[in-house]
């Protein structure tokens, strides 16, 4: 029994080390910094106690961007496990050519966020604006990454399109998990399709639903590349997100501590929203 | 004991799997027996023809080999560079903000008494001091050069236009434009720093440099000092394109290359991407005309790339020579041709026909520095602009530049 034990010890000590060195104590140097004045380059800083925390409360640029952030957050997260969990069922059902489609619609996955972002870049200037014209459109000949009201949306779409990839695979395999005979006693007790969905498909995904709701979410709270590509935070501040204004105000706006208090505040707020997440999602699957 | 023994041994090998790859890398720049020397630049427009000189340098000096870095977003991957204290040896970089932050915070080697400053122009050399506000010289600048308005020739002469000289005539020529169907200015807003050249013409003829001083003392205010540049900057709106908000930089080179608009407020550096887009294009640069007193109307102009070397750097000989081998005028001379930017070295002339209307200006050092770098990047204030552009609210704009000014001095 100790002998296992100590492999299982080896097992997990170096992605231990690894974890402790690259994201554990920069995370206590992040903590560390935002008690201080440090602009993130200077050589020397001074220590202040909890102003920046206080000033963070003070900056309408922080709190504007807590608003885009969520209001982007829970729109993705909905939208996301509503489409992903409709591909997922018609890819678990019989139809032709099902492996092709699991594919085709896997690859927006393994696509860099980036890429993606840039070529829709690309798509909203030069290619929906033809269309939204031909359609006699005023609103949709124009770019909606332009627009400091819907800009928003775009990134939604973009995010949307992409995301949906990562979350059919989870609701497929979720799928894959539910006993067949449940739905032959459905159909002999003469279930509607949409009875079946609602009280054997959907209660027995519990699981998928709770880990895709987090990870959505999570992913959703963390949104910084789509942004970089399509608007760069634009127009204005209308779609600085969170981790984009931590990133640009710390390292281009020389303000490497004030963002660090931010970044701790924002830490605490995603650690609150998941556990409550995990807690509520799951006492939804224990009742079963 | 023999437990305790196997973890630190599994310890020791997770971290000796990274020491390793470090080691690697250092042996291999010994080994060759050449000084590695890294340059560090911030314009993508101007990579291909800093490679070239970069050839020209490593053939004639062979035991010495640099190699640029030339990254996106190239003074955000600085500055965390420098926060990583890995600091390029050789920087080449715009006079903005972020130099005058890094050279406060004594990063860079003095050249106050270094033979090399000995050909720069002295108004060049005295901005750099006026920015860092220090006695040293951190930089050397290398080139320089100039916003104001590109315009397209064949559109002027098929329209019987002439250069308008103050900002009425201006105005009267964006509107024979507009009368004509065609559009007068090509904006790109949905990029918020080419908000800027428009701005910084208008701030530094119209208020002054000297508002930043006072602002920061707290003796004006963007309010009562701003409202007739806010003003200016919203006409300009006027005369553009349909879906200006919609249009980055990149887009607004392309549709001015193929005479989509008559003028394009942009700098110079534009020039040579509205050329790739269409070479046979015929096109010409003129200062912003900012005010009524043409005599007022100075062109903008500042240090468009300035050199220095890391403090930190191992091979601060082989720096300076490559400094010094760019500051060459034949080498500068061939680095202006190809970027149409000026030269920062005394006697070496831009001769290209496009930007001959700016000559005048600049002989007579008629010049004014850019404005938005006396403002503190944590503003942020391109996307001040750029909002302003959307909402078109002159009043909660000079409250926001106002409110927004002192909670970044506060934060200080």
């Amino acid at each position: 029994m100790a002998k296992r034990r100590t492999a299982f010890y080896l097992m997990t000590i170096p992605a231990l080390l690894l974890f402790f060195a690259f994201h554990t104590y920069p995370a206590l140097q992040g903590i560390f910094y935002s008690f201080t004045n440090w602009d993130g380059f200077s050589s020397s800083y001074d220590f202040v106690g909890f102003k920046n925390f206080v000033n963070i409360f003070q900056d309408d640029n922080v709190i504007n961007s807590y608003m885009f952030t969520f209001k982007y957050s829970i729109v993705v997260t909905i939208f996301i496990n509503i489409l992903s969990l409709m591909i997922a069922l018609g890819l678990n059902s019989k139809i032709k050519f099902k492996n092709f489609f699991r594919g085709v619609y896997f690859l927006p996955n393994i696509l860099s966020v980036l890429i993606v972002g840039f070529i829709f870049n690309y798509l909203f200037s030069n290619v929906f604006t033809v269309w939204g014209a031909k359609l006699g459109s005023e609103f949709l000949s124009q770019n909606i990454l332009g627009n400091a009201n819907w800009a928003w949306v775009g990134i939604v779409i973009v995010a949307v399109w992409q995301g949906i990839a990562f979350n059919t695979i989870l609701y497929l395999a979720g799928l894959q998990t539910i006993p067949q005979d449940l739905y032959e006693a459905s159909s002999l007790d003469g279930a509607s399709r949409w009875r079946e969905f609602w009280s054997i498909t959907f209660p027995l995904l519990a699981p998928s639903f709770t880990i895709n709701m987090v990870l959505a979410m999570k992913g959703a709270l963390m949104v910084f590349d789509q942004v970089v590509a399509l608007t760069g935070g634009g127009p204005g501040r209308s779609t600085q997100s969170i981790a984009l204004l931590i990133y640009t105000g710390g390292f281009q706006g020389g303000e490497f501590a004030y963002q660090s208090a931010n970044a701790v505040i924002y830490f605490i707020v995603i650690v609150v929203i998941s556990v409550l997440q995990l807690k509520f999602l799951q006492k939804r699957e224990m009742d079963l | 004991m023999k437990k305790g023994f196997k973890l630190i041994m599994a310890g020791l090998l997770a971290t000796s799997l990274l020491s390793a790859c470090g080691n690697n890398k250092a042996s291999e720049g010994a080994a060759a027996g050449t000084v590695k020397i890294e340059f560090f630049q911030n314009k993508s427009e101007a990579k291909a023809s800093f490679d070239k000189l970069i050839a020209k340098f490593n053939e004639a000096n062979p035991n010495i080999k640099v190699s640029q870095v030339n990254p996106p977003d190239a003074e955000t991957v600085l500055k965390t560079r420098v926060a990583k204290k890995d600091i390029p040896d050789v920087v080449g970089l715009g006079a903005t903000d972020t130099f005058s932050t890094l050279a406060k915070s004594g990063l860079f080697e003095d050249f106050s008494q270094d033979p090399l400053i000995a050909n720069i122009q002295p108004a060049y050399l005295d901005m750099l001091k006026r920015m860092t506000g220090l006695t040293e010289i951190n930089g050397i600048p290398f080139s320089t050069n100039a916003n104001g308005v590109i315009y397209n020739k064949a559109i002027f002469k098929e329209l019987n236009l002439t250069i308008p000289k103050t900002w009425d005539e201006f105005i009267a020529v964006a509107q024979k434009v507009k009368d004509s169907g065609k559009n007068a200015f090509y904006l790109t807003l949905k990029d918020a720093w080419t908000t800027l050249p428009a701005f910084n013409a208008l701030e530094s003829n119209v208020v002054g440099l000297d508002f930043f001083k006072e602002r920061a003392q707290g003796t004006v205010t963007f309010k009562d000092t701003y409202r007739e540049v806010a003003e200016k900057q919203l006409k300009l709106l006027d005369y553009a394109q349909k879906d200006m908000y919609g249009k980055g930089y990149n887009d607004g080179n392309t549709a001015f290359a193929k005479g989509e608009s008559a003028m394009y407020l942009q700098g110079v550096w534009a020039i040579p991407e509205i050329q790739k887009a269409n070479p046979d294009i015929d096109l010409g640069v003129f200062p912003f005309p900012g005010t009524n007193d043409p005599a007022k109307n100075k062109l903008v102009s500042g240090v468009d790339t300035l050199l220095t070397v890391a403090k930190s750097s191992k091979h601060k000989e082989e720096a300076k020579k490559f400094v010094d081998f760019l500051l060459q005028p034949d080498n500068v001379k061939q680095y202006i041709s190809e970027q149409k930017s000026f030269s920062a070295v005394t006697g070496v002339t831009q001769d290209d026909a496009s930007v001959a209307d700016l000559k005048e200006s600049l002989e007579s050092g008629n010049l004014v520095d850019f404005a938005d770098h006396y403002i503190p990047a944590a503003m942020k204030v391109e996307t001040i602009f750029q909002d302003f552009m959307q909402k078109k609210d002159i009043n909660a704009y000079l409250t926001k530049l106002d409110t927004e000014w002192d909670k970044v001095a506060n934060r200080k």
